[in-house]
């Protein structure tokens, strides 16, 4: 407290001139006494008054050693700055401590300043020299460094006229901004406060109508967003004229951009808010808070409403059944959509538990034990938590069930929230673990191709193409070679590209179809043969009867032709498969080989047993044919279900 | 504990990006002309820019010698304008404190002084002649120039015209033969003395108040503001009030005062009044009188902080509460109570000024004329991206806002015009800090090392004659 405060205090008018300030000044300033023996904090519990219990060390200030070395040199230098655009014609001078080594010009410009001081007669020569010495060492400033300017545009006459015309600027007026954003550095504020431009009274040709429209209406003032807008349009046009936009960097085409999007009724419109904002009255002022504080209490509410909500129907799980289903067709999909949806039904199962001994209200309090304590203040974390941890242990029973073994409770994950909690549960309930999957429906199961069975084949899963390669494996080369040269005729490739399950179905079909038809052939060829040896032996026994006869006379002869028409009606509809004619004839020809048999059976009763046998067996094997789902009757023929199928199979494939 | 002292064997450490090439600053205003080298923290001279002028035609300087002469008549070279208006006494005062005060006295070069001619006879040289060359005329190269060495920034009011400032580095290039110059407005610097590039910038100082708003060490042409509500407008106040109260007061200044004796409060003044033998000229007078004011305006006269305006029930409150006595130089003394506030309620409240008589136009305040509208006309003169900026950056310079509660009423005043803007008043706590605000920027202005590169140098000036200031100096 000094006595000007004093002064102040009582109001008493104290003359200016006297300063006691700077020494109060320097007291604040000094550093405070280091007290010893008393921890810092303590100290600092007094503030700015020391405390008054520890005795006052009076420190004497320490003598000044006395250097032995000369007093430090100084010298006022001559200094220029490079930032002046006077190409160093100002020569200051500031005062530099004199270095001895290496500077030696220095000492040799002050020694002559020495010289000069006492007598001028020989100055005259002593400052040429000095002042020569002084050009070639003058130091530049330490601050022409800071010296920086802006980039403004630069265009030139045919640059303007190519891309800057614009209606509402003239070239003057446009040279005339650029010059002050350059002047002022892109300070808008000051740029539009210094904004004067007067445009040149037209010419001395100019008439003075034009003059004056010209004049009022270029020079009506221009709002900061006008120069700004002319400012950006023209820098965003050089920038593109010197460097095309697909060459820009990230940064400047950003700048680029950002200049391009300038909006300046959108800023006026920005500026008029504001001005409304500032002119507002206190009450309004007021009123604005409170609604400010009204809002922002709404929208905390609102979020918790929401984090309820949302945690709300995490719990009512549904499933979607209207996401696509694409993503599930691979086995991987499957396999990660089967992983799901156990997740999901251990959820609900943990769920009900959680509800169950609690009033049902908040699942979250019905978690017994610590676990309330924890999860609850956590809120949707809490949860997330719990998901978390289910989700880990609902994998570790999938792999169990994969495994055939009965599911048994797993190690719950180290969870901090859901710790206890989760293996108080496990304990209390580990009989309700059962893994129990969901039933897929009828319609599901044939869109994931799910199948079930009795039990698994001995040899384990095979892939569905090995399947049908063991139909292959099991015939001789030869049926094998019968088998792809049917297939090939029905332009099926023997290995299909694509083995879904029902395509293999169907092409097991076709392929027993197929071999079905191979064996018929080869029945129908030895019957041939057969029969011709028969005929044979019949030749040769008709000779001998004709030779008999000859002698005895026989009436059966007519019998040899149907027999043989017989035969050779029944060839072509084995060798002609697909023939659309040969149903019929089939048909034809079974009767009529019926009627032959029959009459057949009159006079040659082994032959007749004969062919009675073989058409039993074509009958069973074309029954077994036409029995198939897509056949119509039993009395049509291989061919027919071969036909169909094939086409039905063919369609399939190309499916 | 005593400060070590520097030593002198190592640089100071430019914590501020100081460099000092002991340029001077120059800051000339209506009351006081002051002037020092820059980067020292107060003006070495100050002297009022009142002159005593005497009738031979002599021109005397400083505050020492304004004493009562016979025909002596004191003027001001500057104009209510805080413009330079009679330019041969301001480069008079000007050289007066730049080169007689503040430089040190140096010796006739030897070969000038005339000590060593030995042709001539009696040894005693006029002066005249040893200037004079062969032809007769004075050879500038001789006549050493007095600020050769120092750059000078001077100062100037914001409205400041152009022609005044041409003269002004035509006086200090020509006359002085400054290396450099430079020309900033008192805002500015009174906005770099408080440490702010960016303020709005209340200057109440002797013979105009003015708010002008600054960006980044810019003055915004369209935010200036003036009125004469300051010192002088206050003294004015003060002559109507004490010619209205009863009883009426007399303003005797101190000089006349010959003898007094001490008196009760309210009681007629016991004094022998001094007795010259010539006429006392009334500017002399009235200069007197001013001295007699301000010190009446530093100890009694206070603004009323609020709530509210003064006038209305604040006024009986104001009654009730204690007064403060002043003694006139005559030994006369009065208790004031109420009429204290209301001398400066005029700067806020145009309705509650004191009607001044005989001053005509002058002395009467419209409403745009008080510190609130001067404030709102300024802020509407900038873009309205920037006020808010500059409502918190407010700087208060100027000895009249040295008054009692000033800066509580402002702010009273700015928080009820702009309710939801933050309002934050800058205002050096030191008396002289707020007496030489301008003074002080531009000592800080003129000591960096970064303003090195802003002087117009002598060889510029060559280059393009004084009107270069217009073009550099914006």
């Amino acid at each position: 407290m000094t006595s000007h405060d004093l002064r102040d205090v009582l109001n008493i008018p104290s003359d200016a001139s006297a300063g006691p300030r700077p020494t109060k000044k320097q007291k604040t300033s000094a550093p405070r006494p280091n007290l010893k023996g008393l921890a810092r904090e303590v100290q600092n519990l007094g503030g700015d008054n020391p405390i008054a219990i520890v005795p006052e060390v009076s420190i004497f200030k320490k003598r000044r050693v006395a250097s032995r070395k000369p007093a430090a040199r100084w010298e006022l230098r001559a200094f220029t700055n490079s930032a002046r655009a006077d190409d160093g014609a100002l020569l200051l001078r500031h005062w530099r401590r004199k270095t001895d080594d290496g500077c030696a010009p220095h000492g040799d410009s002050t020694l002559q300043d020495g010289e000069a001081q006492p007598g001028n007669g020989t100055s005259l020569d002593g400052e040429q020299k000095q002042q020569q010495s002084k050009a070639e060492v003058v130091e530049d400033s330490a601050y022409a460094k800071y010296n920086v300017q802006v980039q403004v545009p630069q265009y030139s006459e045919d640059q303007y006229h190519a891309n800057l015309q614009n209606s509402d600027w003239t070239k003057e007026e446009t040279d005339y901004l650029l010059g002050l954003v350059k002047e002022f550095d892109l300070r808008w504020t000051v740029i539009w406060d210094r904004y004067e431009f007067s445009p040149r009274v037209a010419g001395p040709n100019g008439d003075a109508a034009t003059s004056t429209a010209v004049v009022p209406a270029s020079s009506r003032p221009r709002t900061m967003e006008d120069l700004k807008a002319r400012y950006y349009e023209v820098a965003a046009k050089m920038m593109a004229v010197q460097k095309a936009v697909q060459y820009m960097t990230g940064p400047e085409f950003q700048l680029y951009e950002m200049m391009q999007n300038f909006n300046p009724a959108q800023e006026t419109a920005r500026k008029e808010f504001a001005l409304n904002r500032m002119a507002r009255s206190k009450d309004e002022a007021r009123e604005e808070e409170s609604l400010l504080l009204e809002i922002k209490r709404i929208l905390a509410r609102t979020e918790r409403f929401n984090e309820e909500r949302r945690e709300l129907y995490n719990r009512l799980d549904y499933p979607a059944t209207d996401t696509d289903i694409n993503s599930f067709k691979s086995s991987a999909g499957l396999q990660s959509l089967l992983q799901n949806l156990m997740n999901l039904d251990k959820s609900k199962k943990r769920k009900s538990i959680m509800a169950g001994p609690g009033d049902g209200v908040s699942p979250q309090t019905a978690v017994p034990g610590s676990a309330v304590s924890e999860t609850g203040p956590g809120g949707g974390g809490g949860g997330h938590h719990r998901r978390e941890s289910i989700a880990a242990s609902a994998s570790g029973n999938h792999r169990d069930s994969i495994a055939g073994t009965p599911a048994t409770p797993v190690e719950p994950p180290p969870s901090a929230t859901t710790g206890v909690g989760a293996s108080k549960k496990k304990s209390s309930g580990g009989a309700q673990q059962v893994v129990e999957r969901r039933k897929l429906t009828e319609q599901e199961e044939q869109i994931y191709g799910v199948t079930r069975h009795e039990r698994l084949n001995p040899s384990g899963p095979t892939f569905r193409y090995e399947k049908i390669n063991k139909l292959y494996s099991h015939k001789s080369g030869q049926q094998q070679q019968r088998i792809t040269n049917a297939l090939l005729e029905l332009d099926i490739p023997p290995r299909l590209a694509m083995p879904t399950a029902a395509v293999t179905a169907q092409f097991e079909k076709l392929w027993s179809a197929v071999t079905a038809l191979v064996d018929l052939r080869k029945v129908s060829d030895r019957l041939d043969s057969d029969i011709k040896v028969e005929e044979a032996k019949k030749a040769e026994r008709d000779k001998v009867r004709a030779a008999k006869q000859s002698a005895s006379g026989g009436g059966d002869g007519d019998l040899v032709p149907s027999v043989e028409k017989d035969n050779a009606s029944e060839r072509p509809p084995s060798r002609a498969g697909p023939a659309p004619g040969g149903e019929e004839k089939v048909a034809a020809g079974d009767g009529t080989a019926g009627g032959a048999a029959v009459a057949a059976s009159v006079d040659s009763p082994t032959v007749i047993k004969e062919e009675q046998a073989g058409d039993k067996d074509k009958l069973g094997v074309a029954s077994a044919a036409a029995s198939r789902p897509g056949s119509s009757g039993a009395h049509k023929r291989s061919a027919s279900v071969l036909s169909t199928t094939s086409d039905k199979s063919s369609k399939r494939q190309k499916k | 504990m005593a400060q070590q002292p520097l030593s002198s064997a190592q640089q100071p450490t430019d914590i501020y990006g100081g460099d000092e090439v002991s340029a001077l600053v120059l800051d000339p205003g209506y009351c006081h002309t002051r002037a020092g080298y820059a980067g020292e923290e107060m003006p070495k001279q100050v002297i009022p820019s009142f002159y005593g002028h005497t009738a031979d035609g002599r021109d005397i300087f400083g505050d020492e010698v304004i004493i009562p002469r016979a025909s002596f008549e004191v003027r001001n070279y500057m104009n209510r304008d805080s413009v330079v208006e009679d330019w041969d006494v301001a480069t008079k005062i000007w050289e007066h404190l730049l080169v007689k005060r503040l430089q040190p006295e140096r010796p006739t070069p030897a070969s000038k002084n005339g000590l060593n001619n030995v042709n001539d006879n009696d040894g005693d040289v006029a002066m005249e002649d040893v200037l004079k060359d062969e032809n007769g005329g004075i050879d500038a190269s001789l006549l050493e120039k007095p600020l050769a060495e120092s750059p000078l920034l001077m100062t100037e009011a914001p409205w400041n015209t152009a022609k005044a400032r041409e003269k002004a580095i035509e006086i200090s290039m020509e006359n002085w033969g400054c290396p450099a110059f430079w020309l900033s407005r008192t805002p500015v610097l009174a906005a770099f003395a408080a440490g702010k590039a960016t303020a709005l910038v209340v200057d109440i100082g002797g013979a105009n108040a003015s708010v002008t708003a600054i960006h980044d060490g810019m003055v915004l042409k369209r935010s200036i503001q003036r009125s004469p509500i300051a010192g002088l407008w206050l003294s004015n106040q003060i002559r109507a009030m004490w010619e209205t109260c009863e009883p009426k007061v007399e303003i005797v200044p101190t000089f006349m005062v010959e003898n007094k004796k001490p008196v009760e409060a309210g009681a007629p003044a016991d004094v022998r009044l001094r007795n010259f033998g010539f006429p006392i000229a009334d500017s002399f007078r009235a200069f007197e009188e001013e001295r007699l004011l301000t010190e009446f305006k530093e100890s009694v006269v206070e603004v009323w902080r609020g709530p509210g305006r003064y006038q209305g029930p604040n006024e009986d409150f104001a009654r009730s509460q204690p007064g403060r006595v002043f003694e006139m130089p005559d030994g006369s003394n009065q208790m004031w109570r109420e009429q204290r506030y209301k001398v400066a309620e005029g700067m806020w409240d145009e309705t509650a000024a004191y009607p001044i008589t005989g001053g005509g136009d002058e002395g009467r305040v419209s409403k745009g004329q008080t510190i609130p509208a001067l404030i709102k006309a300024s802020l509407e003169g900038v873009d309205v991206d920037l006020r808010p900026n500059l409502l918190s950056n407010i700087v208060v310079t100027g000895s009249t806002s040295l008054l009692n509660g000033f800066n509580d009423r402002l702010n009273m005043e700015l928080t009820a015009m702009y309710p939801g803007l933050k309002i934050k008043i800058h205002a050096a706590g030191l008396t002289s800090e707020r007496r030489f605000g301008s003074w002080i920027g531009g000592s800080i202005l003129a000591s960096l090392g970064t303003f090195h590169q802003m002087w117009i140098s002598k060889k510029e000036y060559d280059e393009n004659g004084p009107g270069i200031v217009e073009k550099r100096c914006k």
